[in-house]
């Protein structure tokens, strides 16, 4: 820390001097301004003067002899006017010509004029910032250094273009994620404060999530050529689903880290992701002198979409989840355990109903639909009713404090299907369910779902839990709402 | 040993102390060039607003010396093609300088630390 407070001392001195440069700059531009206004006001005298001149034949007038004296005089041929050229060249020219010829040079005056004005602005706006800057090393207060590694360049280009914003809901995807994520997190570090710890170490995680879903998502794309109006809908959707965690004060940095995994979900996330990551760095940042955030553009898992229910779609990204998980072995190597990945690996059809599993009073039941969306109480798969929308906050709260990923939630299997859960979306429920035609994901009660993972191991984030209460005994069927999947995808997963 | 260094770097100090005022020279030399551009330039323009009933002269000592307009512009336009031939050459002989006096700033780098190591040294000697 002291070295690093060093830096910033250094970089004080350093920001001071430049600072005092670009005053020095724009004091020497307003001296040439200065000069440059006197010629041109010169010229314009010179003007009237020309002009007025040619009205008399002679006028008289007291001539300067000298430095000190002055001799009456007649001033004759008023019309004829040798006007130096520049460099030593003379014309004669009558007073009309000479008017043109200042004329002209006005315009030179005044082009000069205006770069010196322009140049002034330029370098008193680079004294602003130098002075910002300045306050920021000096104080490391309310402001956030932002760095984004170059890269991935690609995968955002075909996301432009690919994507066409029919839906308006992407975030079941990012709260799926999350949740899952979550909910690995949380059963393997415990909860509410190690959640947080957990989140903090899961940074790497993130970024390295980020890039997964990217890669995925373009893949994605590639695959679903359909699904185009799906991912901007579902982008939307996670927009929207981050803007409401943004609502959240409480959203501890749990909620923020999940954030950045959907960087590279929507574009137009990028600049919640943004605000989410300078919150986590803020908390994260240790020994440097500003907080930093890491932002990187991730690729989007690839993801099936599953329509479970009524509008909740499930987006799971299978390479995600696989990688994510050996990522959570690692690092939770010890608590997570091999159950826990056992569970949550789905390779088969039977597995997503091992996952989707009843609260249980004690124990795992298992259900025997995972396509019917429950009543309130122990709906896996939730509605996107005016409930579930108003009951989002109430799980992202519950959520946090088992884990954070709750703030991510909103249908997303697209958040679950990043954070741990099974490795393959079953094609099942998504031929089950519908083939997706479309349908907005609209909400995800995953924060409730986030919960029940979190004690409930096997967990795949449920897809929308209609009532945080339920979190605890709620098992958690961790297919996410499935996002809608095209109904290639579906095929194709199937025959997977 | 140390001061031989600091000798050494006394004469490199001094040779680079050299090379940095050619380069203010020649940056002096470019920038009055420069201006002399830009005037030729609207020598030229208003020229071209004159006509021929116009006579030109041009100063040349303390005598206006008549000229004809067309020589005139000639002969500003030659003027003008040699201020850019200057600048260039200028140009190139200025990136040199600063590449030697670069190199220059280096070895002057390089033995300051050798004379520091060596006074390091010698203090710890004594």
């Amino acid at each position: 820390m002291a070295e690093k407070g060093q830096v910033n001392i250094d970089h004080l001195d350093g920001v001071v001097r430049l600072r005092e440069e670009h005053e020095k700059v724009v004091k020497d531009c307003e001296s040439r301004v200065l000069h440059w206004k006197k010629v041109s006001g010169d010229y314009e005298a010179l003007n009237e003067r020309l002009q007025t001149l040619p009205d008399q034949l002679t006028y008289d007038i007291m001539v300067p002899f000298g430095p000190l004296a002055f001799m009456p005089g007649k001033l004759v041929h008023t019309n004829e006017i040798t006007a130096l050229l520049g460099d030593n060249w003379f014309a004669k020219c009558s007073a009309k010509q000479a008017q043109k010829i200042v004329n002209h040079r006005m315009k030179y005056v005044k082009s000069e004029l205006e770069d010196l004005t322009k140049t002034m602005k330029n370098f008193e706006a680079r004294v602003g910032f130098a002075k910002n800057l300045e306050t920021m090393t000096a104080n490391k207060s309310d402001y956030v250094d932002i760095r984004e590694e170059a890269g991935n360049n690609d995968t955002a280009v075909s996301k432009g273009k690919q994507r066409i914003a029919h839906k308006p809901n992407s975030k079941p995807k990012l709260d799926a994620v999350l949740d899952l994520r979550e909910d690995e997190e949380n059963e393997g570090e415990g909860r509410d404060e190690e959640s947080r710890k957990g989140i903090l170490t899961e940074e790497e995680l993130w970024a390295r999530l980020d890039e997964l879903e990217k890669l995925e998502e373009l893949q994605d794309e590639q695959d679903r050529l359909s699904d185009n109006a799906d991912m901007n809908g579902e982008d939307t959707s996670s927009l929207s689903s981050e803007e409401e965690k943004d609502g959240d004060a409480a959203t501890p940095v749990n909620g923020l880290s999940l954030k950045p995994s959907w960087t590279s979900v929507p574009h137009s996330k990028a600049s919640t992701s943004i605000d989410r990551k300078e919150e986590e760095d803020d908390e994260e940042e240790e020994g440097s002198s500003l907080p930093t955030i890491f932002f990187s553009h991730t690729v989007e898992p690839k993801k099936v979409r599953i329509n479970t229910g009524k509008n909740t779609t499930l987006k799971f990204s299978e390479r995600k989840e696989q990688k994510e998980h050996s990522k959570r072995k690692k690092k939770n190597g010890h608590n997570n355990g091999h159950s826990h990945h056992e569970l949550h690996k789905i390779t088969t059809p039977a597995d997503i109903y091992r996952l989707f599993v009843d609260v249980k009073n004690g124990e795992l039941i298992p259900r025997k639909s995972i396509l019917k969306s429950r009543s309130r109480e122990n709906s896996v798969c939730s509605d996107t009713s005016e409930s579930s929308a108003a009951d989002f906050e109430e799980r992202r709260m519950i959520g946090r404090s088992f884990s954070h990923d709750e703030a991510t939630h909103s249908d997303t299997s697209d958040g679950i299907t990043e954070e741990d859960s099974p490795t393959a979306i079953p094609l099942h429920p998504a031929n089950r369910f519908e083939a997706f035609s479309g349908t907005v994901v609209e909400k995800d009660p995953m924060p409730s779902a986030v919960p029940h993972l979190t004690i409930v191991p096997p967990a795949l984030p449920t897809i929308l839990e209609r009532k945080q209460e339920e979190v605890a005994p709620d098992a958690p069927p961790p297919e996410q709402a499935p996002k809608r999947v095209s109904k290639f995808k579906a095929a194709r997963l199937q025959q997977k | 040993m140390a001061e031989a260094i600091q000798k050494k770097l006394n004469a490199e100090l001094e040779k680079y102390t050299q090379m940095q005022k050619d380069v203010r020279k020649s940056m002096s030399a470019r920038q009055k060039l420069e201006t002399q551009l830009t005037e030729n330039n609207i020598v030229k323009e208003e020229m071209d607003l004159l006509d021929s009933t116009n006579t030109v002269y041009k100063l040349i000592g303390p005598v206006l010396v008549k000229q004809d307009l067309d020589e005139a512009k000639a002969t500003v336009t030659k003027r003008l093609e040699y201020i850019n031939g200057e600048i260039q050459r200028y140009e190139t002989l200025l990136k040199d300088m600063e590449k030697k006096s670069e190199q220059h700033r280096e070895v002057l780098s390089s033995l300051q630390q050798e004379f520091q190591r060596a006074q390091g040294l010698a203090v710890g000697k004594v």
